[in-house]
C-alpha cells in the first residue's frame, strides 16, 4: 500500500500500520502504549516535512482507510467523517448536495481531513471562512493511551465542556489522534467570479475594506521574475454569492481600481488563468525545496523585507493573504533563506518552515522560539501523553 | 421560592482575613459582610445562594495575581465573576470561597481599526465595545441578549452566544489573544499578542474560552471587530403553528441561505412578549420568525427575496418588513426582552437552553409540547431557531405544592429530548452549576475524564470554580434552579437568552 519509504520531518518510522476501522486503530495504539513504543499519526502525508524531527519513531498509523462518512446531515449543513478522507472524495459528496468545505488544503486528492485540522491547513478561503477553528464542531479521539475521548457533538452550536474540537485543530497529533471530526458545511454559491488587477496602490487593500466589498478572498501573487526583486505583482480578488451581488461587487472594484490607479484595468480571471493561479498556490503549499509561512499582522503585510531577501535566494512562487495577515513562499536550490532574520525582522509574528532540506534540519528550527504560554502547553502535553508517546518532539519547543 | 441550605464556609470570614485582602485592593474594594455581601451570593441562576468569606474587586492584573496567590496561599476555593448574569449558576460563589469580581477592570485599552481589533480589560460591557467602535462603521459580533449589562469577561468564561452567532459565530471565534491569571497567582499571555493570525503552539485561547471560570482569571482580551455589514434586511413571519414555523427554517437553512439570524416564539412567548412590550405582534398566530440576512446591498436583496419565498411557501400566514430602523429595533427588542417578559403570563419558570439538530425542530417542539400536556405544565418556547438552540420556559407557580419539583423535572426530560436527538444540554448559558448533573449523560466518563486533564492543566488542584461542570455525586443530589428575571431585565435595561 505504501509505495514510498515514509520520513515524518526526516524520521522513517520503524513500521507503517494501516487499521482499517477506528476500533482497530484505537487498539494498535493501546497496544503501542503499552509497549512504550513511540507513534505518529499520518493522513495523506502532504505535510510530512512540517515541524522538526521527532526524537523516535517507532510505529506510523496511516489514518488512509479511515475514509468513511459516519453522518452527513446536509439539512443541517454538518457531516461526520473520518479522519482519512480525503478533500477529493469530500468535495464529491458535499457537491451532490451543492455544499462544500470551504478549507485550501496543498493537495485534494491526498489531503485529509484529519491531517488539514492537525495541521490548521487554511488558505485564501480564510478570508470569508475563517479556519477548521471556526468549522469544527465535533471531534472524536484517540488519546495516546488508547482511551477513546469525544468532544463537542453534532450541532453547530454548543458549550458543554471543555473544546477538545478546538484543541485538536493545529496541535499537530502531539496530543491525540483524530478519528472522526463533525464540521459545518456551507453552501456552493450561486455564482464566483475572480479578477486580477495589477495596480499598485498600497491603499487598494484597505479600500476594500472601507468600501465594503465582501469578497471570498484576496490574495497577492509573486512569481520568480528577471529583477528577482521579490515584490507583488497583483492581486486577485474572488467573489461568490448571487449573481446580481457578485456584478454589483465586481462593478464597484471597478470603480474603486479606477480611481487608486488611474490606466489600470480589472481583469476578469478565465479558467485557464484560474489554472495557473491555482497551480501558483499549490506550488506555494507543497512545491520548493524550501517552504515558508511567514505571519504578520495584517497592516504590515505589505512590509516584507524579509521576503524579498528570500527571493533574492531563488523564490519559484510567493503568495499572501493580506487580509489574514499571513504570506507564502517556496525557494528552490541556492542558499538557506535568512529564517533566523526573518523572524527577527520585528513585523513576523512568525515564521513557520513547512519544508527545508534534510541537510538543514538538525541546525534549523522550524518553529521558532516557543510562544509565551509554553509552559502551560508543555503541562497540557505531560497530561495528555506522560510518557512522550505521541509523536514526539515535532511540535514547537520540542513538545 | 425556596433557596438551597448554604453550606458551612470552610474558611470563617475573620477580620485577619479580610486584612490580607484589603491590603492588596483596598478596604473599599474588599466585601466581607452586609447586604453588599448579599450581592454576590448568586448570579442569574437565582435558585441559589452561597455565601463566600469575601469578595474582592481588583483593578488591575497585578491585584488580581496577588489576589489568586493569597487564595492559593490560604487554600481557597475562587469563583471569578464579571457582571452576574449568568444563568447557569457558573459565579454561584463557593461557601468559605473567593469572589473575585472584575467590575472595575472596565477599560478599553486599545482600538486597531487597522488590524481589526479592541483590546479591553474582563469588566468593559459587550455593548460598550460596539458603541465605541460603532461611529468608524464597526461592530463586536457576539450579541448576547443580556449584551447590554453583561461583561466581556463573563462571555469568555461562557463562551457566550446571541442571536447573530448563526452566521458571525459565538465568543470563541471572536476572542484572538488572552491575558490571564493562573490559580498559582502565575500572570501568562495566550494566543495572538496584537491580531496576528496564527499563534504558535496549542490553542489555549480556545480552551480558556468557554472553561467557565476553571481556568484561572481573565484580565485582558484581546477581540476581532468586524465591519457593519453595509445592509441588513429584517423579516418577520408569522405561521398557524411551530410546524410550519420550524419547516420554513428547515427550507431557508437547507436551501443554502446563511442569515445573520432567525428567532422563533411560540404562541405564548408572542403573548409573554405583546404584554410586556409595546411590539405589534398578532396574538392570534401559533408561531413567529424574526430574521436578519444581510451582506452587500444587492446580496441582501436577493437573499431577502429568497427567504421570503420559503417563508410564504413553508405557510406563512404574513411576511412583513419592518417600515424603518425604529421598528427593526423594536422587534429586536421585543425577542431580547422575551424571557422577562414570562413574567406577564407566570409567576415562575425554568429557562432550559439545550440544542437539536436545526432540521429537528418541529418534531422535537412537539415532544416538548407533549411532555408539557402529560405533566400540566406550561411550555413556552423563544429561541435561535437558526442553529437549534431551544430555550424553552417551564412555566410554573411555586405558591402550588409540588409544582416547582415537577418543573425542574419536566426541564430535565426537555435536556433528555435534546440528547435523544443528538444535541447537546446547553448552546450559550454554560453548564455551570444548573446543568452538571446532565453533561454526565451527554458525554461518557471517558471524555469528562479527558476534559478533566484540561481543567488539571491549568488548576491541578481544583481550586478555580470547583464543583461546576463536572458532574459530582455530592453536588448532583442538589436540584436545578428556577429561573427569576434579573433585576436589569425587569427595568427594560437588559434582556436574555
Amino acid at each position: 500500500m505504501i509505495d514510498a519509504p515514509l520520513r515524518i520531518a526526516g524520521v522513517e518510522p520503524g513500521r507503517v500500520v494501516v487499521p482499517r476501522d477506528r476500533t482497530e486503530l484505537a487498539a494498535a495504539v493501546r497496544d503501542a502504549a503499552a509497549a512504550n513504543a513511540r507513534f505518529a499519526f499520518v493522513g495523506g502525508g502532504t505535510e510530512l516535512a512540517l515541524g522538526n524531527a521527532p526524537r523516535a519513531l517507532d510505529v506510523a498509523f496511516r489514518t488512509t482507510a479511515l475514509d468513511r462518512v459516519v453522518e452527513y446531515a446536509a439539512e443541517d449543513q454538518t457531516i461526520t467523517v473520518e479522519a482519512g478522507i480525503t478533500f477529493a472524495e469530500l468535495d464529491r459528496i458535499l457537491g451532490e448536495h451543492q455544499q462544500m468545505l470551504p478549507i485550501d488544503v496543498p493537495d485534494r486528492a491526498r489531503s485529509t481531513v484529519g491531517g488539514a485540522i492537525a495541521t490548521n491547513a487554511y488558505g485564501a478561503l480564510r478570508h470569508r471562512y475563517g479556519t477548521l477553528k471556526d468549522l469544527i464542531v465535533g471531534v472524536e479521539l484517540v488519546r495516546p493511551d488508547g482511551v477513546v475521548a469525544h468532544g463537542g457533538g453534532k450541532v453547530v452550536k454548543n458549550v458543554a465542556g471543555f473544546d477538545l474540537p478546538k484543541l485538536a485543530v493545529g496541535s499537530l497529533g502531539t496530543l491525540a489522534g483524530i478519528m472522526t471530526a463533525t464540521l459545518r458545511v456551507f453552501p456552493i454559491p450561486e455564482v464566483t467570479r475572480t479578477v486580477r488587477y495589477s495596480g499598485t496602490h498600497p491603499a487598494f487593500v484597505a479600500t476594500l475594506e472601507a468600501r465594503q466589498l465582501d469578497a471570498q478572498s484576496i490574495v497577492w501573487y509573486a512569481e520568480e521574475d528577471a529583477d528577482g526583486d521579490g515584490t507583488y505583482h497583483g492581486t486577485i480578488v474572488t467573489f461568490a454569492g448571487s449573481r446580481v451581488g457578485t456584478d454589483a461587487q465586481i462593478d464597484r472594484l471597478r470603480s474603486i481600481a479606477a480611481e487608486l490607479d488611474p490606466g489600470e484595468e480589472l481583469h476578469d480571471v478565465g479558467t485557464d488563468e484560474l489554472v495557473y493561479y491555482a497551480n501558483l498556490e499549490t506550488m506555494v503549499r507543497s512545491g520548493g525545496d524550501w517552504r515558508l509561512r511567514s505571519v504578520r499582522l495584517p497592516e504590515t503585510i505589505a512590509e516584507t523585507p524579509s521576503f524579498e531577501r528570500a527571493f533574492a535566494t531563488g523564490a519559484i512562487a510567493y503568495v499572501a493573504y493580506p487580509t489574514i495577515g499571513t504570506a507564502l513562499v517556496a525557494i528552490d536550490g541556492g542558499e538557506p533563506p535568512h529564517v533566523e532574520t526573518m523572524r527577527g525582522d520585528g513585523g513576523a509574528s512568525a515564521v513557520v518552515i513547512h519544508a527545508m532540506p534534510e541537510r538543514y534540519r538538525a541546525t534549523t528550527d522550524a518553529w521558532g522560539p516557543p510562544p509565551p504560554a509554553f509552559a502551560v502547553m508543555r503541562e497540557l502535553k505531560a497530561r495528555f501523553d506522560p510518557r512522550g508517546l505521541c509523536n514526539p518532539g515535532r511540535f514547537i519547543g520540542g513538545l | 421560592m425556596s433557596a438551597v441550605a448554604i453550606p458551612p464556609p470552610t474558611i470563617p470570614s475573620s477580620p485577619e482575613l479580610r486584612a490580607r485582602f484589603a491590603a492588596i485592593v483596598g478596604e473599599n474594594n474588599t466585601i466581607t459582610e452586609g447586604t453588599e455581601l448579599r450581592t454576590y451570593e448568586c448570579d442569574g441562576l437565582l435558585g441559589f445562594r452561597v455565601r463566600p468569606a469575601v469578595v474582592v474587586l481588583p483593578a488591575s492584573t497585578a491585584e488580581v495575581a496577588a489576589c489568586m496567590r493569597l487564595g492559593a496561599e490560604l487554600g481557597m476555593p475562587i469563583v471569578p465573576r464579571g457582571a452576574g448574569t449568568g444563568l447557569s449558576g457558573g459565579s454561584l460563589p463557593i461557601g468559605g470561597g473567593l469572589v473575585i469580581g472584575l467590575s472595575r477592570m472596565k477599560t478599553i485599552l486599545a482600538i486597531d481599526y487597522a488590524n481589526r481589533t479592541v483590546r479591553v480589560q474582563p469588566g468593559v460591557i459587550n455593548l460598550d465595545i460596539t458603541r465605541a467602535i460603532a461611529d468608524a462603521g464597526y461592530y463586536y459580533a457576539p450579541d448576547p441578549s443580556s449584551q447590554s449589562v453583561c461583561t466581556i469577561g463573563g462571555n469568555v468564561a461562557e463562551n457566550s452566544g446571541g442571536a447573530h452567532c448563526l452566521k458571525y459565530g459565538f465568543t470563541v471565534n471572536h476572542v484572538l489573544g488572552l491575558t490571564m491569571v493562573l490559580p498559582n497567582g502565575e500572570i501568562v499571555t495566550m494566543g495572538s499578542q496584537t491580531g496576528e493570525a496564527d499563534a504558535l503552539g496549542y490553542d489555549l485561547t480556545a480552551l480558556v474560552v468557554g472553561s467557565e471560570g476553571m481556568t484561572g482569571v481573565v484580565t485582558e482580551v484581546l477581540v476581532r471587530i468586524l465591519r457593519v455589514p453595509e445592509v441588513t434586511r429584517t423579516l418577520f413571519a408569522t405561521f398557524p403553528s411551530t410546524d410550519e414555523a420550524g419547516d420554513a427554517v428547515s427550507r431557508i437553512i437547507g436551501s443554502g441561505i446563511v442569515p445573520a439570524a432567525i428567532e422563533m416564539c411560540d404562541q405564548l412567548a408572542i403573548e409573554a412578549i405583546v404584554k410586556a412590550t409595546h411590539v405589534d405582534w398578532p396574538l392570534d398566530v401559533g408561531a413567529l420568525l424574526l430574521m436578519d440576512v444581510d451582506g452587500s446591498a444587492a446580496e441582501a436583496q436577493s437573499l431577502a427575496e429568497r427567504a421570503e419565498a420559503h417563508l410564504r411557501a413553508a405557510g406563512a400566514i404574513e411576511v412583513r418588513a419592518p417600515r424603518d430602523l425604529a421598528e427593526r429595533q423594536l422587534a429586536w427588542k421585543g425577542r431580547k426582552a422575551a424571557f422577562a417578559a414570562m413574567g406577564r403570563i407566570s409567576p415562575n419558570y425554568h429557562v432550559q437552553d439545550g440544542v437539536i439538530p436545526r432540521k429537528d425542530i418541529a418534531p422535537v417542539l412537539r415532544e416538548i409540547a407533549q411532555l408539557g400536556r402529560e405533566n400540566g405544565l406550561r411550555i413556552a418556547n423563544v429561541f435561535h431557531a437558526g442553529d437549534g438552540n431551544l430555550h424553552p420556559l417551564v412555566l410554573y407557580d411555586a405558591r402550588i405544592a409540588g409544582q416547582e419539583h415537577l418543573a425542574e423535572k419536566v426541564a430535565g426530560e426537555i435536556l433528555r429530548i435534546c440528547l435523544r436527538y443528538g444535541g447537546s444540554v446547553t448552546g450559550e448559558h454554560g453548564v455551570g452549576h444548573d446543568k452538571a448533573c446532565y453533561l454526565g449523560e451527554q458525554f461518557t466518563a471517558d471524555d469528562l475524564a479527558t476534559m478533566a486533564l484540561v481543567r488539571e492543566t491549568f488548576d491541578p488542584e481544583r481550586r478555580c470554580n470547583p464543583d461546576k461542570m463536572f458532574p459530582t455525586p455530592r453536588l448532583c443530589g442538589d436540584k436545578p434552579g428556577a429561573y427569576v428575571a434579573h433585576a436589569t431585565e425587569i427595568s427594560g435595561e437588559a434582556g436574555r437568552g
